[in-house]
């Protein structure tokens, strides 16, 4: 009774993405947990401080930590934060005394912009090409794919995105080389719209090319396996065309590993956001991250960390969804 | 130790060197390979006697600023400065060739904290199953969706503030900056996880083959299951796995400095790049040189550990 009532239970999609969402609170929690001991572990922010101004006085800097809760034990401070959380309040920034909502707010939209863009691209060019390679192994054109591929793994991120930088807005001056938008007095291109077009083509340039390496090369070795296997040499035994073969029967199985590789790709790049956002001046959460963590304003450091973690869980999980859609053999456990 | 056993030691040794010369013929006839062990031999090279070769003495010596003195700051790559000078007055050609000690020292030390950790903590899942399986499994799974890049950067951060950057540890007449060394740690801690992962499926796979399984009947003991049977059964995915990790760390920590999160007085390859990246539209010589090492770097042990493993694996390849 009990096991057909559970059954029952888990071959409905929603219930399935219910108990996904249930499992993401213990490691986000985790994962808070962690973040919050070690940056509190290395002292509290205020005593930092002290360090930079050392004539601030006693009473000035109890006051300032009673501002901001840190006179309280630890455990007390992360249930407060935990609790402020839960009601989307972050707190307050350590520099500039405004809210960490109203300073990591504007910056949300640009990051994911930037980085679902990006994907999308690199994802609907990896294929083919990925395909074509696969379709004729250690010939010429696989070998320029998969030498371009590892070039593509070996290079830094954020070094691509320099050389790029140089040569296309220093030297030719023909793309801008920082931020999202151009100022109020200098539209590139003429135009509102084209101006915010010009200003992604470099950085997506740069996100395209390195997770379109690591996409090749996972499809092209998917590829190369089922094109190796017994229901393909079937299809082309009862003489399906070769197009046929490649592109109906073998790609769909090609691609199905890839997609979970798709939802990890979009965690490493959002995770990977600091770098290129630093390069370009990317008013993004990326950016922002490297001069909070640099000025150690633990509150926004705190809010991004978990932001970027819960966005990559929830990308996880619609991957994992478009997973059972795509490969019916997956069955929801 | 009786007659017996060392025979038995000569046959295993006698085919096991057949074994490794097979897979050598396998790998020198791979051309990708063999220029990737060239390059990754030059770049060792450099790393040993680079301070030697290299025409000004690295930072901490007042030396190093000889191009800032005589007034060449910012001078564009010439004959007398192959790569030019940087923002700081030195010359690029020798900060990179004093960098290269600390990027293999990095890629190395990583990998062996790394492979370290991964091959107890995998063959003891792997091996054992039960519970510790159960749990490692668990972590590994958050670590493949956990933004480590931004957990390196923080404890890098934290860890840099009490320790005192421009320190340096001497170690037998050698010279080792705490603030490298700090970076080096936090990126093991963050990267065991992904590779203990594959060595617990290599432990799970040999595991249930038949030799294992006479060798229990036969009553040797786990300890001499593990090492003495599987683990050089498993050598060779560990082999090609650590040449990536060595190129994959060297990448993350190139990152990590040109952040700012680096040791300011340790001139790697990415503190170079942040230190110019400020004024590379003037110096863009020293924003590209220094980053074509780290891709050359990086790519020779990528084309190692791909010419390794076909070598290795030969099930693998079509």
């Amino acid at each position: 009774m009990l096991r057909r009532l559970r059954t029952l239970a888990q071959s409905s999609m929603s219930r399935y993405i219910v108990r996904r969402l249930l499992y993401m609170i213990p490691v986000v929690l985790g994962i808070s947990i962690i973040a919050f001991i070690t940056m509190y572990a290395a002292g509290d922010p205020i005593s930092l401080i002290k360090m930079g101004k050392p004539n601030i006085d006693a009473t000035t800097l109890n006051a300032l930590k009673a501002y901001y809760g840190l006179d309280k034990p630890i455990p007390i401070q992360y249930l407060k934060w935990l609790t402020n959380i839960l009601q989307l309040n972050f707190g307050k920034s350590l520099y500039g005394g405004g809210s960490v909502n109203s300073l990591i707010g504007p910056e949300i939209w640009p990051t994911i912009e930037l980085q679902v863009i990006s994907l999308i691209i690199a994802f609907a060019i990896s294929i083919p090409i990925a395909v074509l390679s696969a379709r004729k192994p250690y010939s010429k054109q696989d070998l320029t794919v998969t030498s371009f591929s590892l070039f593509g793994v070996s290079m830094p991120t954020f070094w691509f995105g320099l050389i790029l930088i140089i040569v296309f807005s220093f030297s030719l001056g023909w793309l801008p080389s920082a931020g999202a938008k151009g100022a109020a007095g200098f539209l590139w291109w003429g135009n509102p719209a084209l101006d915010v077009i010009a200003h992604f083509i470099l950085p997506v340039i740069v996100l395209v090319y390195v997770s379109l390496a690591q996409n090749i090369r996972l499809i092209r070795a998917n590829m190369l396996e089922v094109l190796r296997s017994d229901y393909i040499l079937a299809a082309r035994a009862s003489g399906i065309s070769d197009r046929k073969v490649v592109y109906r029967y073998a790609l769909r199985n090609a691609i199905t590993p890839a997609v979970t590789f798709l939802a990890l790709a979009l965690g490493s790049m959002l995770a990977g956001a600091p770098m290129t956002e630093y390069v370009f001046s990317w008013p993004g959460l990326g950016r922002q991250y490297v001069s909070s963590t640099l000025g150690l304003d633990f509150p926004t450091i705190m809010a991004i960390t978990m932001l970027i973690t819960v966005m990559t869980l929830i990308a996880n999980l619609i991957m994992d969804i478009l997973y059972v859609y795509i490969d019916p053999r997956v069955r929801i456990r | 130790m009786n007659t017996e056993n060392n025979k038995s030691n000569s046959v295993v040794k006698r085919r096991s060197a057949s074994q490794w010369a097979v897979a050598w013929r396998r790998f020198r006839r791979n051309k990708a390979g063999v220029f990737g062990l060239i390059v990754v031999l030059a770049v060792v090279f450099i790393g040993i006697f680079g301070d030697f070769i290299a025409p000004y003495p690295a930072f901490p010596n007042p030396q190093a600023l000889a191009p800032f003195y005589n007034g060449n700051v910012r001078t564009p790559p010439n004959s007398h400065y192959l790569l030019g000078t940087d923002v700081l007055g030195t010359d690029v050609l020798s900060d990179i060739l004093h960098g290269t000690k600390y990027a293999l020292y990095v890629g190395v030390v990583v990998t062996l904290i790394t492979m370290a950790i991964a091959i107890a903590v995998g063959a003891i899942s792997g091996y054992f199953g039960g519970a510790v399986d159960n749990v490692l499994m668990r972590v590994t799974e958050v670590f493949l969706v956990f933004p480590s890049l931004l957990f390196i950067l923080i404890f890098v951060r934290v860890l840099t503030l009490g320790a005192g950057v421009g320190t340096a540890i001497n170690f037998l007449g050698i010279t080792i900056p705490t603030g490298l060394t700090i970076v080096i740690l936090v990126l093991a801690i963050f990267n065991w996880p992904g590779d203990a992962r594959m060595i617990r499926g290599e432990f799970l796979r040999v595991r249930e083959l038949e030799f294992v399984e006479a060798e229990k009947a036969l009553g040797a003991s786990n300890k001499r299951i593990i090492f003495r049977h599987i683990l050089p059964n498993i050598l060779s995915s560990i082999i090609v796995v650590a040449s990536l990790t060595i190129a994959y760390a060297i990448l993350l920590e190139a990152g990590v400095s040109f952040l700012g999160f680096g040791d300011v007085n340790t001139m790697t390859w990415g503190q170079i790049l942040e230190n110019n990246f400020a004024n590379m539209r003037v110096v863009w010589w020293a924003e590209l040189f220094p980053g074509l090492a780290i891709l050359i770097t990086v790519f020779a042990f990528n084309l190692l550990g791909d010419g390794l493993s076909d070598a290795l694996n030969p099930r693998l390849r079509d």
